[in-house]
This record gives C-alpha cells, sequence and structure tokens, in this order.
C-alpha cells in the first residue's frame, strides 16, 4: 500500500521532468506511505517515477520503490496488494524466473516480462501502477478492477503526470487547478465525482478495470481487463455448477478463499468490525482469532444506532482481542479540518472510516479487513428491489398514451419528492432509475447550487444517464445482475471505495476488502443470479457455525454518524440534511 | 483381519470410480493381517478380471435387486473387522451390516445432502474438497481421511505421437490441447465449454481434441462450427482403454478447466506421459495438480486466465513427467490404505 507518481514527457518537445515536482507530488501522499519514499528519473530525464512506502510485504528494503530489474530495462511503482503473489511468483520460476526479494512488486515486473499488457488478467488483489519499458520506451498505466486503489492522470499532450492522488498532482505544481463543471455536477447529483471526471478540468482517473500504453504518441486506448456486467452475464450461463454444491456451502469456500488471500501479509491484520451480516461472517469465517475494532458515537450510546453492544458480544465468542472507541463531538470537530484536507475529491461520506481507521491505526495495526462490497455483493440495498419495480412501471407507462403524465400526477400525490418528476423522466432505464433513487440533487434542481450556465455545461459533458446505462454493457442478463453492477460500478466504485482509501490512508492504514474481489465475483455470479437476495442469508449460514439470530435478525443500520447535530447542519428539506453536508464539502474545494 | 467391501463397479467396470475401487481393493488385500476381503459390487458391466488371490467377489450380487439384497443379508451371518462402503449410495445396505462402516466419497455425488439417515462410522474421501462439501451438510464429526486416486508410474511413459492417430484425427502439423472425459448434458463441468471459447484466441495450429463419449457432443459440436471451429476442435468419440496412453502422447497440454470433478485422475495421467497440465483452481483438480506445484491451476470462470495458461505451456514446450507426481505412485496409495486401516481398527 503506497503511493505512486510517474511523470513522462512523451512528446519529444516537451521540457524534460524536473525532480522537484517529482518530489512534491510525492510529499504531498507521506501519509499513504510513512516507512520509505524514493524516486527515480531515466538518464535522459523523459521520465521520472516516484513512490511513498507503507511496508506490508517484505518489510526490508528490497520491496522499496521505484523497483528496478536486474537487466535495467523495466522500473515500477506501485500501490496495493497482490494477493495472489506467491503463486504467480512459483508459476514464473518453474517458467524460469529468478526473484531477488519476496516483494510482490517484483512479481509484477517478472510478470510484465513474461506475459506484458495480459499480465493484469493474472492478478487478484487491489492495484494501481506504472511500469516503464524502457526496451519498447512506453509506460504500461493499470488499475484494479474494482478500482479499489485510485490513479488519477493529467496530460497536457505533451506530458503525462499520474499520480494516487487528485491533491498530489495539484502539489506538483505544473496541473491546472481550474474547476471542472461535469465534476461538480456530478457530485451534487450523487454526492460523489463519478469517474472519470474530477472536479478539475485537467485531471482525470485511470478508470478502475483497464489499462493503457503510453508512448511517444501519446496515451494509447485503454483496454478494458475486467467487466462486472460481463461477469454477471456470464454467470447467468453457468446454472450447472449452482446446482451440484448448497449455496451456504458455495458461499463458505468461495468467500473463505478470497478471505484468506486477503489476509496474506508481514504485519497482523485487524478487522472492522459493526453489528451487520458482513463483518461479522467475515470474522467468523476467519478460522483465527482476529483483533477487531468497532465505533460508537457517545450521541448513540445505548440507542438502536450504537452497534458497540453486539459487535462485544460476538468479539468475546469468537474470542477476538476487540476495541470500542468512542467517538465524541469534540474529537469530531477537532478532527474536522484534517478530515477535509485528506479528502481527496468531494464526497458525501468518509466520516465513518475516517474514525475506524484512527481507532485501528491507534491499536498499532497497519492493515484490516472490512465488510464493505457486501450489501453490492448479496443485494441487500433497497435498490434491488425498487429498481426493477421502477424501470418495469415506467417502461409501461411509456408505451400507454398518457401513462407518463398519469405517471407523475400519481407519484405528486403519493409524496412531495423532488424526485417525483425525475423518476417519470428517468425511470424507464435502469440507468436513469438507479441515479434517481440514489441521486442527492435532481437535474432540474442543480441551479441551486451552480451556475446555470455552469450546470447545463457540466450536465451535457458529464452525460451521466448515458455513462450509467453504458455500465450495463453488456446486459447482465438479470435484474438482480444489473442493480448489483450498477451499484458496484458508480455507489461503490466512487464513492464508498474512493472514500475507504483516502480516509483509511489518512491514518496510514491498509483497509482489504474481501468481498470487494474480481475474482470472487466471478465463483459467485451464477449463485448470486440464481438466489437474488436470499445469498445474505445463505452467506450468513456459511460460517460454522451460523451466525448467531442476535446478529442476523437486527434491523440493518449499517455505521451511521450524528452528523447533523455534530455538525449543525441547516434543514435542507431532506431527513439527513445531506444537501447542506455536500455544500459544506464543497465549499472546501473551491 | 476380515474386510468387506460394498462398491457400485469394480472388477469388469469401468471409468474412474471402477479404478479407484480396483485399486483399493488391491491396497486392502495387500495389508499383512487381511486374510480375506469380500467385494460386493452391485454391477458388473463385463467379465471381471485381475481379481487379487485374497478377494472373495459376490458377482451374484450384481444380478438384480432381490439378488442384491439375499448376498447383503447373507453375510450379515459373517464377521468382519472392517465394512468399507464404496458409494453414499450403499450406505442403507452397510449400515445392515455394521454400525461403523467406514463410507468412501468421490465427488458430486457427497456435495449434496443424500442418505442422511446413514451415518457412517468414518469418512475416506479422495480429496480435501469432497470432504469438505460433504462435511458441511453431514454434520459428521468421526474419523476423516484424505486418500487421493494412485497412478500406475509403470503402464504410461513419454512417447513419440502414434501416426496412426495422427492421422486418424488430422494432426500432422498441429500443437494439441488434450481434454479426457465424458461429454454428458447433465454435467457441463469438465470444462470442454470454455476451452472451445478461448480456442478462437490462440494460434491457427493450435487444435482441440476431445476425447469421450457421450450425449452432449453433438451441442458442442455445433457450437464449435458456431463460432468457426469446426475443422479445429476434433471428437474422438469412444476409444478404447488401451489406446490411452498413445491418446496422452498426441497431446501437447493438458486442459480441464472444470468445476465438477471430485479429484481429476485424468490429470495424473496426462503427466505420467508428460503432458504439461491445466487443472481448476475450484474442484478437485486443485489437489491432483497439488495447489499448482505439478501444473498451471486456473479459474474456469476466467477465459483469459485459461488462455494465457496454455499460451504458456505451449511456449514453453517440451514434456517432463513432474517430479513430484510420485506423490501419487501406488506405493503411496498403498500405504495410506494400510495406515487408515490400522487407524480404523483401533
Amino acid at each position: 500500500m503506497c503511493g505512486i507518481a510517474a511523470l513522462f514527457a512523451y512528446d519529444g518537445d516537451a521540457p524534460a521532468v524536473r525532480r522537484e515536482e517529482l518530489e512534491s507530488i510525492n510529499e504531498r501522499m507521506r501519509p499513504r506511505g510513512p516507512d520509505a519514499g524514493g524516486t527515480w528519473i531515466s538518464d535522459d530525464s523523459r521520465v521520472g517515477l516516484a513512490a511513498r512506502r507503507l511496508a506490508i510485504i517484505d518489510l526490508t528494503a528490497e520491496g522499496d520503490q521505484p523497483l528496478t530489474d536486474t537487466a535495467g530495462e523495466l522500473v515500477i511503482v506501485f500501490n496495493g496488494e497482490i494477493y495472489n503473489h506467491r503463486e504467480l511468483r512459483a508459476r514464473l520460476e518453474r517458467g524460469g524466473a529468478r526473484f531477488h526479494s519476496s516483494s510482490d512488486t517484483e512479481v509484477l515486473l517478472q510478470l510484465y516480462r513474461a506475459h506484458g499488457a495480459d499480465m493484469v488478467e493474472l492478478l487478484r488483489g487491489m492495484f494501481a501502477f506504472c511500469i516503464w519499458d524502457k526496451r519498447r520506451e512506453r509506460m504500461f498505466v493499470a488499475r484494479d478492477p474494482y478500482g479499489i486503489k485510485p490513479l488519477y492522470f493529467a496530460d497536457d499532450g505533451r506530458t503525462i503526470r499520474i499520480a494516487s492522488t487528485v491533491k498530489a498532482l495539484l502539489a506538483g505544481g505544473a496541473v491546472s487547478r481550474t474547476i471542472d463543471p461535469a465534476g461538480v455536477a456530478g457530485f451534487f447529483l450523487t454526492g460523489t465525482v463519478p469517474e472519470p471526471f474530477t472536479i478539475h478540468e485537467s485531471i482525470r482517473a485511470v478508470e478502475a478495470g483497464t489499462a493503457f500504453f503510453v508512448d511517444g504518441n501519446g496515451r494509447g486506448r485503454a483496454r478494458d481487463h475486467y467487466s462486472i456486467a460481463k461477469v454477471f452475464r456470464n454467470g447467468c450461463s453457468q446454472h450447472a455448477f449452482v446446482t451440484l454444491v448448497p449455496p451456504a456451502m458455495q458461499l463458505c469456500e468461495f468467500v473463505s478463499e478470497s478471505l484468506a488471500y486477503h489476509l496474506v501479509s508481514d504485519v497482523p491484520v485487524g478487522a472492522f468490525l459493526s453489528a451487520g451480516i458482513d463483518s461479522t461472517g467475515l470474522v467468523a469465517l476467519a478460522k483465527q482469532p482476529m483483533r477487531t475494532v468497532t465505533l460508537s458515537f457517545d450521541a448513540f450510546r445505548g440507542g438502536a444506532s450504537d452497534e458497540s453492544q453486539i459487535a462485544e458480544r460476538f468479539a468475546a465468542e469468537m474470542h477476538s482481542t476487540h476495541t470500542t472507541r468512542v467517538v465524541t463531538r469534540d474529537e469530531f470537530q477537532r478532527d474536522l479540518p484534517r478530515f477535509f484536507d485528506a479528502m481527496d475529491q468531494p464526497t458525501i461520506d468518509g466520516v465513518n472510516t475516517w474514525f475506524v481507521s484512527k481507532a485501528t491505526a491507534e491499536q498499532g495495526l497497519k492493515v484490516a479487513i472490512s465488510g464493505i462490497g457486501g450489501d453490492e455483493l448479496f443485494g441487500s440495498y433497497p435498490s434491488f428491489t425498487t429498481l426493477p419495480r421502477i424501470v418495469r412501471s415506467m417502461s409501461l407507462a411509456r408505451r400507454v398514451p398518457g401513462g407518463i403524465q398519469a405517471a407523475r400526477a400519481a407519484l405528486a400525490m403519493m409524496k412531495r419528492s423532488p424526485k417525483a418528476p425525475a423518476v417519470t423522466r428517468y425511470g424507464a432505464t435502469w440507468g436513469g432509475a438507479y441515479l434517481v433513487q440514489r441521486g442527492l440533487y435532481m437535474p432540474s434542481e442543480l441551479r441551486e447550487v451552480m451556475d446555470a450556465e455552469a450546470a447545463e455545461e457540466g450536465m451535457k459533458r458529464l452525460a451521466i444517464f448515458d455513462r450509467a446505462e453504458a455500465m450495463l454493457d453488456p446486459d447482465p442478463a438479470s435484474e438482480f445482475g444489473r442493480v448489483a453492477t450498477l451499484e458496484a460500478t458508480l455507489y461503490m466504485r466512487n464513492q464508498l471505495l474512493r472514500d475507504t482509501d483516502w480516509a483509511s490512508m489518512a491514518h496510514s492504514l491498509e483497509v482489504r476488502t474481501p468481498l470487494v474481489d474480481a475474482w470472487l465475483l466471478r465463483q459467485l455470479a451464477p449463485l448470486l443470479t440464481n438466489e437474488g437476495q436470499a445469498s445474505k442469508q445463505y452467506f450468513a449460514d456459511s460460517p460454522r457455525p451460523a451466525l448467531p439470530d442476535y446478529v442476523r435478525n437486527r434491523a440493518k443500520t449499517g455505521f451511521v454518524v450524528p452528523l447533523i447535530d455534530w455538525a449543525q447542519l441547516e434543514p435542507d428539506g431532506t431527513g439527513t440534511r445531506m444537501r447542506s453536508w455536500a455544500k459544506r464539502v464543497m465549499g472546501t474545494f473551491r | 483381519m476380515k474386510v468387506l467391501l460394498l462398491t457400485t463397479d469394480i472388477y469388469g467396470g469401468y471409468g474412474g470410480i471402477a479404478l479407484y475401487n480396483r485399486d483399493f481393493a488391491a491396497a486392502v488385500a495387500s495389508h499383512p493381517d487381511c486374510e480375506e476381503l469380500v467385494v460386493v459390487p452391485r454391477i458388473v458391466p463385463n467379465k471381471p478380471d485381475g481379481i487379487p488371490s485374497k478377494v472373495r467377489f459376490v458377482a451374484e450380487a450384481s444380478r438384480n435387486n432381490l439378488a442384491y439384497f439375499r448376498s447383503i443379508n447373507a453375510l450379515r451371518r459373517e464377521r468382519f473387522d472392517l465394512v468399507f462402503c464404496g458409494h453414499i449410495n450403499l450406505m442403507p445396505a452397510a449400515r445392515m451390516l455394521s454400525d461403523h462402516a467406514a463410507l468412501l466419497v468421490y465427488g458430486i455425488e457427497a456435495w449434496k445432502p443424500r442418505n442422511r439417515r446413514f451415518k457412517p462410522g468414518a469418512v475416506i474421501s479422495i480429496s480435501d474438497i469432497t470432504l469438505g462439501r460433504y462435511l458441511s451438510w453431514s454434520s459428521f464429526e468421526g474419523k476423516t481421511f484424505i486418500l487421493p486416486n494412485a497412478i500406475h508410474l509403470d503402464d504410461y511413459a513419454i512417447g513419440p505421437r502414434d501416426p496412426q492417430l495422427v492421422a486418424r484425427y488430422g494432426l500432422e502439423g498441429k500443437r494439441v490441447l488434450l481434454t479426457v472425459g465424458r461429454i454428458v448434458a447433465a454435467e457441463r463441468y469438465k470444462g470442454f465449454d470454455e476451452v472451445i471459447e478461448v480456442l478462437a484466441d490462440l494460434p491457427k495450429d493450435v487444435v482441440y481434441l476431445i476425447a469421450g463419449g457421450g450425449n452432449d457432443l453433438s451441442r458442442l459440436k455445433k457450437k464449435a462450427e458456431h463460432l468457426g471451429l469446426g475443422d479445429r476442435v476434433i471428437f474422438t468419440g469412444l476409444f478404447p482403454e488401451s489406446e490411452k496412453p498413445a491418446l496422452y502422447n498426441l497431446a501437447d497440454v493438458y486442459v480441464m478447466p472444470s468445476r465438477g470433478e471430485g479429484f481429476g485422475f485424468v490429470l495424473l495421467e496426462a503427466m505420467a506421459c508428460g503432458v504439461p497440465a491445466i487443472g481448476s483452481r475450484h474442484d478437485g483438480g486443485r489437489e491432483a495438480l497439488r495447489g499448482g506445484q505439478l501444473g498451471i491451476l486456473v479459474d474456469p470462470a476466467s477465459s483469459a486466465d485459461i488462455r494465457l495458461a496454455i499460451e504458456e505451456l505451449l511456449a514453453r514446450g517440451g514434456k517432463q513427467i513432474p517430479p513430484g507426481l510420485d506423490y501419487f505412485s501406488f506405493p503411496n496409495f498403498e500405504s495410506r490404505v494400510h495406515a487408515l486401516m490400522n487407524e480404523l481398527r483401533t
């Protein structure tokens, strides 16, 4: 787990890369990698690489980055973890490769040498990396399937600058800070900035599940190496296996396998523990007592939203070394400036992850597993039931003359929601219905928070409904698959995973997500499309013994923060006052 | 020591389970304390042969249900020190003869609840994955053993391609991928479809030889034709057992990205002929390749993973019997059987 950066002056007339810029970028990422830092600049000063390192695998200096291969032909900077690095190493060694360290970074270099760009298909893990290939004078850039690890670039047509965070790219001083209305509109619509946009015109995300080369002609076309939609589609044609093994057993096997990979580490691994099925299920399947951490907000102590009592009871039964960390209003307010400074892109979430990461790091841990992704995987969100209903009814209304008007009137009578007109306008498509359901502001409301012209321009370039629909290409072939794909590629990718990254990295903590695993999804897709939302209960049945009733019967709350009181949010017409919070957040970026 | 073994098919039988049972019976009979092994088959498809001298083969039990019941009933008058039940479906019969019968489990027959009422005294599984799946529903808590397939290494060897077979299947100048197995519509878990799908992305001189018969063959043929691969997917149909080593020696890579193998004995056969092997990381193939030490494990749901493994082994070329393959040799199998018999006797 690290922060990485790369500069490549690919155009012959571009100025040489400057060490000061590279070091400034790297320095901004220091919390991501407090253990070591390094830079490398090519002899001709056309290429520069830098990394900050949080040492998790191979704690020796041999794992430091940038790492050059023994032939001096390949240089890499890498952020993330390759969980199957040991088996890949063994396979490469059988093919004749020789290694000089035990780090997973060196495995990437050797794998690139053996398989070229196809190497990404063999990686199980979370990753973002750049490999400078001196032989062919080109750089290979890749990011993991779900987008767990971030990677951004600014390409001015002569030089490409790449870094793990937007703020690091800006810290280099050579990238324009001009605000992008598309990014701002995206934030107010969804509560986060949708990929590939950022709130800066000149900076874009390397999209999740893609890889590309940069050579003397600039950035090549990005190639998809993983498609969640396609995995669900393929899953529909693999029902033969579903019938061979009972569902709970499949979940036990496949999640345990993912978990075992995510526990590979040369330092102790802790676990975030809530009172929900996902995190308790992981702790139960871990087959080893863990060090667990639960958050408790003093404003909620003893109430329905306080998860600490159930978590403590469960941790005791699992023989975990458990910590309940109480967060107070004073601490929240004290941390806010640092919280906003660490926030890489505007988002209305991240507070819980900030505090649970802080609490875990206080326990001396550098790595923790989290149950995030379970709701997207097992279909626990309300969207898995409401979205199919909306799409079906709006599709029907469109086919009947006057149907849309009737639906609009019916919705208006039922409740005075600003979303009602948007439901009738966008609800006939899966992407449209999803965005309306998850939306913070509706497109028609953007003028309340943006200049009218900027809102129009932003919406046009953002093309958010088209982008949401594009996530469903190819069609995942089942209603469950469609909603799961939208949740994973929009909410989870743009918000949950991104927020987890910056909020944990701010405390030099690596968060691992066994339920967000591309290989796991491939195995479970047939079962998930077959069983739908029943999958969650099968998951609760999968440990031996099965999860106790006091966990599985608890009403779902997730991690909740007393944000309204603590941040003194103004009423904004919503129960959560998230619109007020969004305006506060955006204020810190302008 | 007097031992009883109830089996589905064994002497005169085809296929992997019959072979496993023959090896098991031979190993039991070779235990120094074994005086007699009584073997009761459910079916005897062909004239039985190769029966070890200590074995009393009750062939008449296979005639019909009544004959089977009579045979079992007659055996209740005898006393056995050890009773082995060679299939979960035979547990009711085994329980008539002993409360402590040791059950042998192989693969999918034991992956889902079946004959739950008839608890065995011990469980012998062909693989860890089958044992885990059996334990997940049976709540069995007694003694368990892992007894992987045996390979008679002397029956196989690296050899040249048989010119007659090369001509028969049109393999001159081709690099050959091979899968051996039954092609059954109800059991689409061998990975034939997955290999056909990646074939289009492999060089044109690479062909895929599917060796085996079954009712799903015409569908696979149509699929290959639909993908424009009609001339690159070759079906042998049923082939004589005696041709098997020659068949393996046609192959450059053995590939089986399966989902439902209890163990994957064919992987051992291929490797015993020096053919580099690709197996599944999600079924018994994982154990046949010893967690990837003997070959490459792939995710059957990832066409890229399968393709890259094939490309890697084709590029590496050459044939070699993996040094660790003797882990599965018959003498090692025999030692494991003797050890578990000793353990069960206590």
